[in-house]
């Protein structure tokens, strides 16, 4: 917007300062519009940084930074063929060939970059950085793909509005070192280098965006939506009769480099021609070669010969599409459909069959309060883009439309993959108010001051523009444009800074005198693991704490965030829910040694693991080996969840509770209320005085956030 | 005759062995001896005549605890006599030559010794609700090549609380002392014991490695870094942990350490305390008149056995440190610091970094060290790098905290490479820039539009 307002004005500027010339501004304010967003995008994620210290944030992060600092110590090679015994003991994992390696490989790269600089920057910080930075370049990257489709007017927009939308920042604020903090750059930078494919038809730019496909390929999962995007971009060409040999060279080239490079990644190996969600991007290829084939028949032949032609094709083409296609799904070949990409389709079915899919807090659908939480007025103002990009159709704003349309879609059912809806949401709405503001200054500037002349062509351009808009009209419509921007700058450091800057490993409380309380409690319990157990010591807790404890305290652990073998699993839920003699087989099955638990009962902390219970119970009664695991016989008489003394006897002894209770019915927590008062429950537990026979209490934090317990070896026979 | 010719060779031959027996006798001694922390400081006063008249010159000193971590010796005139640590060890002795200052028949001797790990707990296991029993063994009598002819022993406790201690009389025992003697004439070499088990709640701290690191910068900062590795050294910790007991029962884990002091430099600015997880939320900074006390917390309550690690670092204004004249610099900095009172420390190593271009370094150190060859780091804006000192020491304790001196040269015109060297690149950025939007790259000729 503002490089409408100076081209407005421009005449008269150039005359009054003769040394810059009006191009030379445009570049001045382009430049400072940008590197201030940029700025600004780097500097609103550092809440967290600044409250607590240079950490990194939650679960995911925690191992990326475990196997960066890996990489980063060990060289390439060995992080490739590293086989992990630390995590899900006894089975390990090999890491190398189960993740996506380009977050550690860029982190370790910009760490030998800086080191053979003698820069001495500790990895640590390379890490807790990396989000923030690489969203400063998105901001840089969004602007280019605006511009590409709309205008720099609306990229400049863009720019500023991702730089701070709270939906990309949930994801990326300084610690948060996850996947996504590099893929969304990632996968912009891909669209943009399409988009200048498919405008330019250059093998240059189709293979440079094939070669930033690679990097999404080996930074997240969420490679499939573009590579779903893209075709789908391409068909909707097709459709509306735009296809033509830059769209074949693009895609061709894209597809054909960007899936032999994606293949080079040893997790996703041949997926992309086997897996069900890859299918589309070949099949498209495969039209883009047809449909290039019959134009170029079309072109040399009788049109009743073609017609005749064309039918006979399309029909033995399709059924023998129909037969490959079954026969590879009955054989195997071609992967079945998985349960993430049928809980995109259809939100319940991951809640109906894979409890551990619906365990998990971020994939549950979105609600529509949060859209409006993370992205404020640019819901108001997506339609309004979407409307201006239909109201003049080119090839790339077809793709910005599809991009749009189908993300949002996505959006609504997971509530992760609103950061790949945020981005398209920036861009739509920096079209919207670029365009709106750039029709209605105008006219606020036609009032005010004289209009510049030099140009005709210009100056007729504007009038066409400014047609019938009144000076009063125009100004109160750019003061509400404005206002509405400056809400949304005032929502967006109030939802970062409130909602999305807290580490969790670290958690803040205020006090009655309104003090800062500080409960560390986690790293405490972790620090303790590694210092004061055998180093080859198995520790085994629910999933969540898997990445953590291995990366903190530096123990072996049963199972991990990486939810990759459902009956182990299984095995730790059961293990949990199981009474104390039945845990004890199963313990000494895994060979545990100590056992935690995250309990909030005294600070009220309330996603402890008695609050995640039923899904242990849940998951772990889900295989053969936990059939006598029942969901129903851990709900009180009259159907709910209950720790108090109505509840169910089965729970008040299964393992779980009696490790987190363990010694709680004689604590006062709270004034008023008897002994053993839990905060998060709001009850008095049901069963307090009982011992631990098969564990004793190893330690336990400050604020009882984490319980340690040591497995007592058999006793000795005949003591 | 041939009797006599005998007993003249014998005398003869110790003569030869050991010339300063005989005659020199222990007229007074009087030990204190302090076992109420993990040390025991042992201080003697000791009274020496030469029988005979003669001026006394060297007299031989042993001390018989093992980990002999630190010894002082003054004379009456409170001036300080030549000490002189023997080669030789033979049964866990050590012994030292001292050579007084001054030539009188009469001397007197102020000696101090302080030795680690003599003091263990026993039982050496206990529950978490448990007292924290110790037992000390040491001499009762006061061992020497000479014969003492009055002595007496004070031995101070930490509590009154004594289980069992050695009964030789006279001796007398008043709340948490125990005072034994005066013992008449007893011979030389004479080796009885003293056993002493006792409560012993103070905190049993061991520094087991201290990386000390001091970077100085001539732009007016010292910095230092300290990574340490601690241990409960004392009664390991039995059974279970409840944090019940230890949070409502004040006689519980008595003998854990939940936190202890650290006191810095009072110029100390910047200090933090973190591990490799982060920052340990859990201290406190207190701005003292003369120091800055640091209350340090560890991640968790420390029981007998139990490890942790850490690093604390600060910065210091180097004024007050560092001395130059022209380009000749002195540096004057602690070779350790406080840790905790009545520390222990297992290893020190001390690295100190020097700018870099620094030349000619020399190391005076205030006691023996062990020296480790010179290296060269490189960090911001370094281009040689800076060289590096390295030296270790083990088992020292408080009284170590003394200052080394380091001389080097470093030029003054050096100071301008690191800003020259930013100058320079940010040039040599703005110059590329400049030239590369001038020249057209591309292979074919185009007609250029607007």
């Amino acid at each position: 917007m503002t490089v409408d307002i100076t081209g407005g004005s421009s005449g008269t500027a150039t005359k009054a300062r003769g040394f810059l010339t009006w191009e030379k501004r445009e570049h001045l304010v382009k430049l400072t519009i940008l590197i201030l967003a940029a700025v600004l995008s780097f500097a609103t994620r550092l809440f967290s940084v600044l409250r607590f210290e240079s950490v990194i944030h939650e679960f995911d992060p925690y191992f990326n930074y475990r196997t960066t600092r890996f990489l980063a110590e060990q060289g390439f090679y060995k992080f490739h063929n590293w086989f992990d015994d630390r995590a899900w003991y006894p089975l390990g994992r090999i890491i190398g060939g189960t993740i996506y390696p380009g977050l550690m490989v860029t982190s370790a790269a910009l760490y030998r970059l800086m080191w053979m600089l003698n820069i001495t920057i500790d990895i640590r910080n390379v890490c807790v950085f990396l989000a923030p930075f690489f969203s400063s370049l998105t901001t840089l990257v969004t602007y280019a793909l605006t511009k590409e489709i709309h205008s720099t007017g609306a990229g400049l927009v863009a720019a500023a509005l991702i730089s701070i939308v709270p939906g990309y920042i949930s994801r990326s604020v300084a610690g948060s070192y996850d996947n996504e903090g590099i893929a969304i750059f990632c996968m912009l930078f891909t669209y943009y280098l399409w988009i200048k494919a498919v405008k330019t038809g250059t093998i240059f730019w189709s293979a440079m965006s094939a070669l930033a496909y690679f990097y999404m390929v080996s930074s997240w999962g969420g490679y499939v939506f573009l590579i779903n995007l893209i075709p789908l971009h391409v068909i909707a060409l097709m459709f509306t009769g735009r296809f033509s040999h830059r769209i074949y060279i693009a895609y061709s080239t894209l597809y054909c480099v960007g899936t032999i490079l994606s293949m080079q990644i040893s997790f996703v190996g041949f997926q992309p021609i086997q897996s069900s969600e890859h299918m589309l991007a070949l099949g498209v290829f495969g039209l883009c070669q047809i449909h290039a084939f019959v134009d170029y028949l079309r072109s040399r032949m009788p049109k009743d010969h073609f017609e005749i032609l064309f039918k006979t094709l399309v029909s033995s083409v399709i059924s023998l599409a129909l037969i490959i296609g079954t026969v590879l799904t009955i054989t195997g070949k071609v992967s079945p459909w998985t349960g993430r990409f049928y809980s995109l389709l259809d939100p319940s079915y991951a809640k109906n069959h894979i409890p551990i899919i619906a365990s998990v807090s971020e994939h549950q659908p979105t609600s529509w309060s949060s859209f409006y939480f993370d992205l404020q007025i640019l819901v108001f103002l997506f339609p309004a883009g979407l409307y201006f990009c239909f109201a003049r159709l080119t090839d790339s704003n077809i793709f910005i439309i599809l991009y749009g349309v189908t993300s949002i879609y996505f959006a609504g059912v997971m509530v992760r993959l609103m950061l790949v809806l945020a981005p398209v949401m920036c861009v739509l709405s920096g079209i919207a108010i670029s365009h709106l503001l750039a029709k209605y200054i105008k006219s606020v500037d036609a009032g005010g001051t004289k209009l510049a002349a030099e140009s005709k062509r210009q100056h007729k351009k504007l009038e066409q523009q400014t047609g019938g808009v009144k000076s009063e009209v125009a100004i109160g419509f750019v003061s509400i444009i404005t206002l509405m921007l400056i809400v949304y700058t005032v929502h967006c450091t109030w939802v970062t800074s409130e909602a999305y800057s807290s580490p969790s490993i670290v958690l803040s409380a205020r006090s009655h005198d309104g003090g800062r309380i500080i409960f560390d409690d986690f790293r405490e319990a972790y620090y303790w693991l590694q210092m004061n157990t055998p180093e080859d010591a198995r520790i085994m807790s629910w999933w969540d704490y898997g990445y953590q404890i291995t990366a903190m305290a530096n123990r072996t652990i049963l199972v991990d965030n990486n939810t990759w073998n459902n009956t182990h699993i299984s095995r730790v839920g059961q293990a949990m829910a199981s009474s104390e003699e039945k845990a004890y087989e199963i313990m000494r099955e895994l060979d545990v040694d100590y056992v935690l638990v995250i309990f909030g009962g005294l600070t009220g902390y309330s996603s402890d693991d008695i609050n995640k219970f039923l899904w242990m119970v849940r998951i772990g009664g889900s295989t053969d080996r936990g059939a006598h695991i029942k969901e129903k016989d851990y709900y009180a008489a009259n159907g709910e969840f209950r720790v108090d003394k109505e509840g169910s006897p089965t729970l008040l002894n299964c393992l779980m509770y009696k490790m987190c209770y363990y010694r709680f019915g004689q604590m006062y927590t709270e004034g008023g209320k008897a002994q053993g008062y839990d905060r998060v429950r709001a009850a008095e537990i049901g069963n307090k005085d009982f011992e631990l026979d098969v564990l004793e209490e190893a330690y336990t934090t400050e604020h009882w956030l984490v319980r340690i317990y040591k497995v007592k070896d058999l006793p000795n026979r005949g003591v | 005759m041939e009797t006599n010719w005998i007993l003249f060779y014998v005398t003869l031959i110790c003569l030869i062995i050991n010339p300063i027996t005989a005659e020199i006798v222990n007229k007074n001694v009087e030990r204190n001896l302090d076992i109420a922390s993990q040390l025991v400081k042992t201080s003697y006063k000791i009274q020496v005549e030469e029988t005979a008249g003669k001026p006394l010159k060297e007299y031989e000193f042993i001390v018989k605890d093992p980990n002999l971590s630190f010894i002082s010796v003054k004379d009456g005139f409170n001036k300080r006599p030549t000490i002189e640590k023997r080669k030789e060890k033979e049964n866990g002795l050590t012994r030292y030559k001292i050579t007084f200052a001054s030539n009188a028949p009469q001397q007197t001797l102020l000696i101090e010794t302080v030795s680690t790990k003599n003091i263990l707990p026993y039982p050496s296991e206990i529950k978490q609700n448990d007292k924290q029993l110790v037992k000390y063994v040491g001499g009762l009598y006061y061992y020497s090549y000479y014969l003492t002819q009055t002595q007496r022993l004070n031995v101070q406790l930490s509590s009154s609380n004594i289980i069992a201690h050695t009964q030789v009389r006279p001796f007398a025992v008043m709340s948490n002392k125990i005072s034994y003697g005066p013992y008449e004439n007893v011979a030389k070499l004479t080796d009885d014991e003293l056993f002493v088990h006792y409560e012993n709640q103070s905190p049993f701290l061991t520094v087991n490695t201290l990386e000390r690191t001091i970077e100085v910068s001539h732009w007016g900062n010292i910095a230092v870094k300290e990574e340490i590795q601690m241990t409960h050294t004392g009664a390991k910790l039995k059974g279970s942990f409840s944090r019940y007991d230890f949070q409502k029962d004040g006689r519980s884990g008595q003998s854990a350490v939940k936190s202890y002091r650290t006191y810095l430099p009072a110029s100390a600015t910047g200090v933090y305390y973190r591990d490799t997880n982060g920052n340990i939320s859990t201290s406190n900074m207190n701005q003292m008149r003369d120091s800055v006390e640091l209350d340090l917390r560890p991640r968790f309550p420390l029981f007998g056995g139990w490890k942790t690690q850490y690093v604390l670092g600060y910065n210091v204004p180097s004024y007050e440190y560092l001395y130059n004249s022209d380009d000749d610099y002195v540096l004057k900095m602690y070779v350790i610091d406080h840790i905790h009172d009545n520390m222990v420390i297992d290893e020190a190593v001390i690295t100190i970094i020097l700018p870099e271009g620094s030349s000619n370094i020399k190391l005076e150190p205030p006691y023996s060290i062990e020296r480790r060859p010179n290296s060269l780091v490189h960090t911001y804006l370094d281009t040689v790098g800076r060289p590096v000192i390295s030296f270790s020491q083990s088992n020292l304790v408080e009284n170590h905290i003394a200052e080394f001196t380091l001389k080097y040269k470093f030029s003054k015109v050096s100071l301008l490479q690191e800003p020259l060297l930013v100058i320079g690149f940010i040039y040599i950025i703005f110059l590329l820039t400049i030239v590369l939007l001038r020249l057209d790259f591309s292979i074919t000729s185009h007609s250029h539009k607007d």
